[in-house]
């Protein structure tokens, strides 16, 4: 019964992670702004945490360098399942005009799961926010099937 | 202290400054805004201007051959790899890419990011000769190497 309450209270709160993977900057100015009063994300419950363990959305910007590659991992090891990554921009899918350096080791698909990505170099906010509502119900989807694993894991026991 | 009251009254009865996106459609850009980049295959003259000036080699070009006669070109756009820097428009001579204002760049497939267009192009005509021609330029091509020949033999001689 509570966790049925939890999940009804955990779908209006996905809470954003965000990555910088070598980003220029661009893409996170835009992420921000999406919380801010003109684009207000917050009234849809997203909010910007500072710990990858409280995370439901992770978005990752920039073409994933080197220097950034392992700490990367690293973080996205710590979010606890089930969880949805974005890919902001057209960095972390392709390296953009990075393509071929030999300081990244992209593309993001490589090191996990891409949920939903935004194009756009950087992406507007309106696009950040259709991405991010896109992310929250696939994020419900999987928590759904989730639970029903569990369920079906519990009845085996049982 | 007054005005004061005044725009805190205003206030109560102004619209919120809040854009309510999700709602509403998604508001235009600004003028000249480069978003998805649209092509018409049908004005297209394959000169491949576009892929030399990417910077981040966002287009493929495939060419298959329909017949012995006609090619079947064919141009894929990755909008994740794309700057939307507008080059490949400037210098599309015969206006056949133009960046639109579509900036909803957002999906969850790789085909969701993709604009592909193709067109049949007949292929150039090879040149025709007759035997006669033919023999005619292989000995005077004959000709030519033993002079140069003859020419090398003396120099070393000297």
């Amino acid at each position: 019964m509570f966790q049925k309450m939890i999940d009804d209270s955990m779908k209006r709160s996905p809470w954003i992670f965000h990555i910088n993977a070598g980003s220029c900057n661009g893409c996170d100015i835009e992420l921000v702004s999406v919380l801010t009063p003109r684009y207000d994300a917050e009234r849809f419950g997203f909010r910007l945490t500072g710990s990858p363990r409280q995370a439901d959305i992770v978005v990752v910007s920039g073409p994933i360098t080197l220097q950034s590659r392992d700490r990367m991992i690293r973080t996205l090891a710590q979010v606890p399942e089930p969880f949805c990554v974005v890919s902001l921009g057209s960095c972390p899918r392709s390296g953009n005009v990075f393509k071929g350096s030999y300081a990244i080791d992209g593309p993001l698909e490589k090191w996990t799961h891409v949920d939903v990505s935004v194009g756009g170099c950087t992406p507007k906010p309106e696009a950040i926010i259709a991405a991010l509502a896109k992310a929250s119900a696939i994020l419900e989807e999987k928590r759904k099937a989730m639970r029903q694993a569990d369920k079906a894991d519990k009845e085996k026991r049982s | 202290m007054l005005p004061y009251v005044g725009r805190a009254l205003s206030n109560l009865f102004r619209k919120p400054a809040t854009e309510r996106f999700p709602k509403t459609d998604a508001p235009e850009p600004a003028k000249n805004y480069r978003g998805r980049l649209s092509y018409d295959p049908t004005k297209c003259i394959n000169c491949g201007q576009c892929i030399r000036v990417c910077a981040p080699q966002a287009m493929t070009r495939t060419i298959e051959d329909v017949d012995s006669e006609t090619q079947k070109i064919t141009f894929t756009f990755d909008m994740t790899s794309c700057t939307y820097c507008g080059l490949c428009a400037d210098f599309c001579s015969q206006h056949t890419i133009t960046m639109s204002n579509d900036y909803m760049i957002v999906g969850t497939k790789p085909e969701d990011f993709m604009v592909t267009g193709s067109f049949l192009k007949k292929k150039p005509v090879a040149p025709k000769f007759t035997p006669e021609q033919i023999a005619a330029m292989k000995a005077a091509a004959a000709k030519k190497k033993a002079e140069a020949d003859a020419a090398k033999a003396a120099k070393a001689g000297e």
